[in-house]
């Protein structure tokens, strides 16, 4: 599945430009973090790539076609979004009905939705939460929740907007199985996030935005070696990575082991 | 509410929401009282004219389009064929006649519905909630009913936002909202319980902030942060929207 986007401009009718002409591509299943400081417009994009947005100007094509074709209904075969805001997607009054309801929707067979829903909700780890209400869950559960009811309607692509939000070092290991799991199943998932030790641990094709642009894309190497862009769109590096390059480390770390790599080898050149 | 900035829109904006109320009180009562229907479609006319000044012309249009002529219809309907009023005939449908009288009553009942509705329209459009109670209790009304009213007005927007987002949280999960009416009913029907009271959470949730600060104090008047004005324009206005109601008051009375 491919996603292009060509000048693609958002304005919202009650306030300023959010999005001033962004092109790319998004292709294939390697994980994808867009990251970026509040308000750049991290969320309006995500919102145009499954139709819950229309551009103001410019276009997306999904393999080719325009989605201007097509509902967004139509496009949620395709392409799931998650929610930054958990309480902005939970509607219905058990785990279990949440992640049934999207599947339904699409006509998913009965037997099938059951294997699903064994499947994600030990994925997530809500197995044993499928009858609470999900008002009951805490900030973790229910953000899972939400992944979770676009996990069971099997994406080609799957959006997750800021996934990291109250998520402990648990929540965390489970996300890496999650975006494990979808690269293992030639499913590609764009992370919108600001966690960057995340961001290194999980990913390494990464998109920079500011103000309503993209700054620059490509592989975490090249991202967090610029760190002049990296300063004009307020992205700090994970700590460890800070630390290299403040010693002028010529390789760039992104672990404590790599760090310790690099750090010996200079030690040992000296 | 659009902020629309030319300097008709901004005069409107500026005017005491109480004006605003007597002038949509008066023209809705005047165009009821006076005998003729011309009146009516004269002034809904002049407001329609207004709309389109301060940009708002479509909206009214549509909710003319959209309510009124539905409405005129049906009262011409019933009125115009079936009222026992009816004594004059103007036309013959066969099954039934038209009334002279009926027509006329049916014609003017819409017209002052119509008012009532582009005008308090407008006014919305035009005033912010929060100056419109501030100017009530500025003129002596009870700063708790005040509130309430407030409160009132603010659950519409609020519940349109919210049906908003979950709308969208439908449509993502493959939920077709743009389709007929029965399929938009059907996806909107499960919502209202989870709307409602969500609106009813907030709403306490909100109480319990306002007794936190202080709201349930009595005796002491508190000061209101916004201020509203009565100018010499407001004056104006209020004179000539009393004046009308008595005029209409004229051709009854001699
Ligand atoms: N519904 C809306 N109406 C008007 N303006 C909006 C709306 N939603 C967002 N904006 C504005 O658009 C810009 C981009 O917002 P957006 O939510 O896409 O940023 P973001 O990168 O997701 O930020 P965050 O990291 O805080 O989630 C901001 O300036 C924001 O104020
Ligand atoms: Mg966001």
């Amino acid at each position: 599945m491919k996603i292009e986007i060509k000048n693609l401009k958002h304005k919202y009718p009650s306030g300023g430009e959010a999005l001033r002409g962004i092109n790319t591509a998004f292709e294939g299943s390697d994980p994808i973090a867009i990251i970026g400081q509040n308000g750049a417009g991290k969320t309006t994009f995500a919102k145009h790539l499954n139709g819950l947005l229309r551009p103001t100007e410019g276009q997306i094509l999904i393999d080719g076609e325009s989605i201007h074709e097509h509902t967004t209904a139509y496009w949620s075969k395709y392409i799931g979004y998650v929610f930054q805001n958990p309480d902005n997607q939970l509607f219905l009054e058990t785990v279990r009905k949440e992640f049934e309801f999207g599947p339904k929707q699409l006509g998913v067979p009965r037997h099938e939705i059951n294997d699903r829903i064994d499947f994600v909700s030990e994925l997530v780890g809500l197995k044993h939460r499928l009858s609470t209400h999900p008002f009951d869950l805490n900030a973790t559960e229910k953000k899972f929740c939400t992944i979770g009811s676009i996990l069971m309607m099997d994406p080609k692509v799957i959006i997750l907007d800021e996934p990291t939000c109250g998520q402990d070092v648990e929540g965390n290991q489970r996300l890496t199985e999650i975006i494990t799991y979808l690269k293992n199943n030639d499913r590609l998932c764009i992370t919108i996030t600001h966690d960057m030790k995340f961001v290194v641990r999980n990913f390494d094709q990464i998109v920079v935005m500011a103000k309503g642009q993209i700054l620059m894309s490509g592989s975490k190497n090249l991202v967090f070696s610029d760190t002049k862009t990296l300063l004009e769109s307020y992205v700090t590096p994970p700590p460890i990575t800070r630390v290299g390059q403040a010693l002028g480390l010529k390789d760039i770390s992104f672990s404590k082991e790599e760090f310790i790599d690099h750090f010996t080898r200079r030690l040992h050149q000296r | 509410m659009e902020t629309i900035d030319n300097s008709i829109a901004v005069l409107v904006r500026n005017i005491n929401p109480i004006t605003k109320l007597l002038i949509v009180f008066c023209l809705g009562i005047g165009c009821l009282i006076y005998p003729l229907p011309f009146v009516g479609y004269g002034i809904l006319c002049l407001l329609v004219i207004l709309g389109i000044l301060i940009g708002q012309g479509k909206q009214v249009l549509k909710l003319i389009a959209g309510f009124g002529i539905p409405v005129t219809l049906m009262l011409l309907f019933i009125q115009g064929l079936y009222s026992p009023k009816n004594i004059t005939m103007i036309a013959d449908f066969g099954f039934a006649q038209m009334g002279l009288e009926g027509t006329m009553y049916a014609l003017k009942i819409s017209s002052t519905l119509l008012i009532f509705l582009a005008a308090f329209y407008l006014m919305l459009q035009t005033t912010k909630n929060s100056e419109t109670v501030a100017a009530l209790t500025q003129s002596g009304l009870n700063t708790k009913i005040g509130y309430l009213i407030l409160a009132s007005l603010n659950v519409v927007p609020q519940m349109q936002r919210k049906v908003k987002v979950i709308q969208e949280a439908q449509e993502s999960r493959g939920v077709e909202i743009s389709g007929s009416f029965i399929q938009r009913a059907k996806a909107f029907l499960p919502l209202i319980g989870p709307v409602v009271l969500s609106s009813l959470t907030d709403a306490q949730e909100r109480g319990m902030t306002l007794e936190i600060r202080g709201f349930g104090i009595n005796g002491d008047k508190p000061t209101s942060y916004i201020k509203v004005e009565t100018t010499s324009l407001d004056i104006v206005l209020r004179i000539i929207a009393i004046c009308f109601l008595i005029s209409s008051l004229i051709p009854r009375l001699l």
